[in-house]
């Protein structure tokens, strides 16, 4: 992996890499370039992950044409797919170096940081809603009930903004939870349940069940089990396979493409000739 | 694609039970009696929901986890729990 690494920055196929390097047994998201390409040999490969991509998508933002290379796993590789279709990257600026997976719903064995969801305690279980559930089990709750363990899980909120933050298909300049109009900014704590399903809506199309948003709460809110039911919303009504799939997100702002052919106009006839 | 996007939507507002309190219809200009058809259905369907339930929680804004506790398993499920780790 390593000489991999650095044949492709001496060859010129990537400018910078990103990867994670182990600085004082952090193992922290590192870009390597071929100016130091001693740094290297310092390249790890662990449970730990960070949305290389979205580092990748702010190195776009101030340099469209730079080349990246980047280690990625599944869920890395499906983020790279988002956010080539929503036109953030540039599917031939980048390249991969996949790695081992996390054993998510799809694989077994992998490493990765949610290797072992944390269990929900007993009063978690009873009045707000389990990590660890699957998006049909919501079903089995009845419509106050569901209300009631919702809304306890979104009144833990402390809109720290960190699923926001850590988001690998979060991108856009502004954002609505920090409108002012739309949702009350500044240090309160958030609107709810708005707040939340402001961040779900915005999700449809993009979210790529990576679960980073849900490592990343420090309120323990499952988040992840919130975007899953929304991307199989979107399965359900749109048939979009967020992630996966080859075409555009069906929420694209531009919407459907229209099929006619552009034609140049008829040449106006000039009448007081 | 309209009806598409309400529908995801009426979905995810299932999740917190309010699927009902979002409806969408086509009316023409012209159409004043399906309006007021539309709009007196819609108004008798909400009225039979009675209130928002968000409304209780944006009144107590720190919720006491006594209130949330789910209606059908009050209890039940801790004690149960508590009796098995005994």
């Amino acid at each position: 992996m390593i000489n991999n690494v650095k044949a492709w920055l001496e060859d010129g196929i990537v400018d910078v890499f990103l990867g994670y390097r182990e600085m004082d047994h952090h193992h922290l998201p590192h870009c390597f370039t071929r100016e130091h390409m001693e740094e290297v040999d310092d390249l790890v490969i662990s449970q730990v992950r960070y949305p290389l991509e979205k580092i990748a998508t702010h190195m776009t933002e101030m340099d469209p044409d730079i080349k990246i290379g980047m280690l990625a796993r599944d869920c890395n590789d499906r983020a790279l797919n988002v956010l080539f279709l929503w036109n953030q990257l540039k599917a031939e600026n980048v390249s991969t170096l996949t790695v081992n997976c996390c054993p998510s719903r799809l694989k077994e064995h992998g490493d990765c940081s949610y290797l072992t969801p944390e269990k929900a305690g007993v009063f978690k279980k009873q009045v707000g809603v389990d990590n660890n559930l699957e998006v049909e089990e919501l079903d089995t709750y009845g419509r106050k009930e569901r209300l009631n363990r919702w809304m306890y899980e979104f009144q833990k909120c402390i809109k720290c903004y960190g699923c926001r933050n850590i988001c690998p298909v979060c991108f856009c300049k502004e954002c609505s939870l920090e409108h002012d109009e739309l949702i009350k900014t500044g240090p309160l704590l958030p609107e709810i349940p708005i707040f939340h399903m402001v961040r779900a809506v915005h999700m449809a199309g993009r979210c790529i069940d990576c679960g980073l948003c849900e490592a990343a709460c420090p309120m323990d809110i499952p988040l992840r089990l919130l975007y899953g039911k929304v991307s199989q919303i979107v399965k359900d009504v749109f048939d979009y396979d967020t992630g996966s799939s080859a075409l555009e997100s069906p929420f694209n702002i531009l919407g459907d493409k229209v099929a006619l052919e552009p034609k140049p106009m008829e040449p106006a006839i000039a009448v007081n000739e | 694609m309209t009806v598409k996007r309400i529908t995801f939507l009426q979905e995810l507002l299932g999740l917190l039970g309010l699927e009902e309190r979002l409806h969408l219809s086509w009316i023409s200009s012209a159409e004043a009696q399906k309006f007021v058809q539309v709009v007196s259905d819609f108004t008798e369907k909400i009225r039979s929901l009675g209130p928002n339930p968000l409304l209780a929680f944006r009144e107590s804004k720190i919720a006491v986890a006594a209130e949330l506790m789910p209606l059908n398993s009050k209890g039940d499920d801790y004690d149960q729990q508590r009796q098995s780790m005994a």
